[in-house]
């Protein structure tokens, strides 16, 4: 029987990252008002709050690639950017501005994210290569494949208005892709704790051991997840290149981070086991939140990335330290 | 005799390290083949010193590794030593280089500090914190030097080029045509490097990164190792800094930002494993020119610069598997022994 008390106890970290929300927004407001001079509702206000969250979207949906691999045991994904960035890229030629070659864009952002985490996933989960180096060498070589198909030509192409509606324009005042994230949040909280393949993940995250004893494949599910996490960021390519209106080189790289401190903020377990993707949403809102802050205060990039790497630590600290005492 | 040469040649080639020098000697010969003249002295100092940077990096990177963390942000702890250094130092005033030195110190120890304590003590896990702290430091490198800038004093170019120092006595001129200040200073961290492993704290090092719990239980203070561990380590990324600030005369915050896969992936080629406790540092040296090397011969052979990054992931991939398959192998061998 679940008392006010015990739901308090078990979302603690969801509370939190609400609280932490709710506190940078007034904080921010009091400076801007108070200290800055602006006028009141420059910086909290309805308006303010919905273009936040759209902002967040986009951390949020890392996030969610970040989580899915996390949630097996602690790797980590940072090859997510650049597939997102590629798949933008090929998708944007062959959309071409129309909706009739939708489809096919779509399939191919999401069999290209798919390869890059198939073999992400084979060198992390069977030749037991650190997750780490692997991903991001694989970024490197994105990166590479990028830099290669787009020299001396210009990236041609926009997406399809199908795609610029839902990326980047409003139904009144609440930006779409803010109604997809949350229609995502719910088939992405029913997948993961009430399928079978969540479930599974989740156990292979919180002990393998035990999971290997219960008869399941632990190597197969962890390299499900990397190419779940790069069919993902296929899909976030072309949700990019909508909200941008065309492709260019450097898409990705600029949530890559974001996205895993939202996890870590929200309180998602760095060691794996956990699956809450509210809580990351909630995360990469206290981000975006943040930086806005930065950005109003005149701080620009160096704050943002200082900040960043502060908050991580500190969530961290609050959240991950290994506490065991010997 | 026959069987004692024998014994000895199965002796050197059951080393680790000989697949690793092997595979160097290869790119040696491939390079003086593309490049005519590979071998004069002009050519090897030049080479030597943009190899500089990486080297250092990586020894530190594999003292770290072998302790049993890594250091993501060892890059950008070198791009903020060198803004700060750049900033400090005005070019008419050779005082503020003493400063500016002093500063960078300073900055070292903090580096060091923090990522010993947070690795350390904290026992957060090494990976995420140091790529944390990356941020952290290369935020503060943009807050001083937003956009590339900075002078550095004339006195400081010893870092670099003997000849280039003004009023530099000419004996020591004559002894940087021989031995140029990036050779020196890979000398002296090979030196330090030497005496410490040979210490009790290279000792503790090994324990540490082999297997944290039993170092713990038998004694050793393991907070204390990691954190003079990733000392050591940014002791090599100030001399990394100091060299940079004397060859550019400026500072950027985004010099280091892909320095610090290549640092892990130089280690890793040069045979310290990233599971801690084995490997031989100086190795990293050999594995920071393999990689440095690579993308020489990319370069002579016309492939593209847009292949650059491919091409070093794909090393770096080939790399660590290849650690990989020979750890499991070794473990294969000895199971066999055991059986």
């Amino acid at each position: 029987m679940m008392n006010s008390k015990n739901i308090l106890l078990k979302y603690k970290k969801t509370f939190i990252a609400l609280l932490l929300i709710v506190l940078t927004f007034v904080v921010g407001e009091l400076i801007m008002v108070g200290v800055k001079g602006a006028d009141p509702g420059s910086f909290l206000s309805v308006n303010q709050v919905l273009i936040t969250i759209k902002l967040a979207t986009f951390i949020s949906l890392f996030g969610l690639c970040e989580m899915i691999v996390i949630s097996t045991g602690g790797d980590m994904d940072l090859s997510v950017g650049w597939i997102a960035t590629l798949a933008a890229i090929f998708s944007t030629r062959i959309m071409d501005g129309k909706n009739q070659n939708l489809l096919i864009a779509i399939l191919i952002a999401i069999g290209v994210g798919a390869a890059f985490g198939l073999l992400n996933g084979l060198l992390v989960s069977y030749a037991k290569l650190p997750s780490l180096v692997v991903t991001l060498a694989m970024g490197n070589i994105i990166q590479g494949l990028i830099n290669a198909y787009t020299t001396g030509i210009h990236i041609s192409g926009e997406p399809s208005p199908i795609v610029k509606k839902l990326a980047a324009k409003y139904t009144g005042i609440v930006p779409n892709i803010v109604t997809i994230l949350l229609i995502l949040c719910i088939i992405v909280i029913i997948i993961i704790y009430k399928t079978k393949i969540g479930v599974k993940l989740l156990s292979i995250g919180s002990n393998p051991n035990t999971a290997y004893l219960s008869g399941l494949n632990i190597k197969l599910i962890r390299m499900i997840a990397f190419i779940a996490s790069g069919a993902i960021a296929g899909i976030i390519g072309i949700l990019l290149v909508g909200n941008a209106g065309t492709a260019y080189k450097d898409m990705g790289s600029n949530y890559l981070m974001p996205g895993i401190v939202a996890v870590v903020v929200g309180g998602v377990s760095v060691k794996g086991g956990e699956g809450n993707y509210f809580a990351v949403i909630l995360g990469a809102i206290v981000l975006q939140t943040l930086t806005n802050l930065f950005v109003s205060l005149g701080w620009g990039d160096a704050g943002k990335w200082t900040g960043y790497g502060l908050i991580l630590i500190l969530m961290l600290i609050t959240y991950v330290r290994n506490k065991r005492s010997r | 005799m026959k069987q004692k040469l024998y014994n000895k040649l199965k002796f050197f080639t059951s080393k680790q390290e000989f697949s690793t020098i092997i595979i160097l000697l290869l790119m040696l010969v491939g390079m003086s083949l593309l490049q005519n003249g590979f071998f004069t002295r002009r050519v090897i100092v030049s080479n030597i010193n943009a190899f500089l940077p990486l080297i250092l990096l990586s020894m530190g990177q594999a003292i770290v590794i072998v302790s049993g963390g890594l250091d993501m942000s060892c890059g950008n702890a070198m791009a903020l030593m060198l803004c700060a250094m750049t900033k400090i130092m005005k070019a008419d005033s050779p005082y503020t280089g003493v400063i500016a030195i002093l500063v960078c110190i300073l900055l070292s120890l903090a580096v060091g500090l923090a990522n010993g304590f947070l690795v350390g003590y904290l026992r957060l896990p090494a990976i995420i914190a140091t790529y944390a702290t990356s941020y952290i430091w290369l935020g503060l490198a943009l807050f001083i030097t937003p956009t590339p800038g900075g002078e550095i004093v004339n006195w400081f170019k010893i870092f670099y080029d003997f000849s280039a120092v003004k009023g530099c006595a000419q004996w020591i001129k004559t002894i940087g045509s021989v031995l140029a200040p990036s050779v020196i200073m890979i000398l002296l961290a090979c030196t330090i490097w030497f005496f410490i492993g040979k210490k009790k704290l290279g000792r503790y090092i090994y324990a540490v990164g082999s297997h944290d719990d039993n170092a713990y239980y038998s004694g050793i203070s393991t907070t204390k190792v990691h954190i003079k561990a990733y000392v050591i380590n940014s002791l090599f990324i100030m001399m990394a800094a100091l060299y940079f600030a004397g060859q550019n005369g400026a500072g950027s915050a985004n010099i280091g930002e892909t320095l610090t896969l290549q640092t892990v992936a130089a280690a890793v080629v040069g045979g310290v494993a990233l599971s801690g406790g084995k490997g031989n540092v100086f190795m990293a040296i050999v594995g920071a020119i393999i990689m440095s090397l690579v993308s020489k011969i990319i370069y002579y052979i016309n492939v593209p610069s847009a292949w650059q990054s491919f091409v070093s992931g794909v090393i770096i991939i080939i790399a660590i598997s290849a650690s990989a398959i020979y750890s499991y192998a070794e473990k294969r061998n000895l199971l066999r022994e055991v059986n």
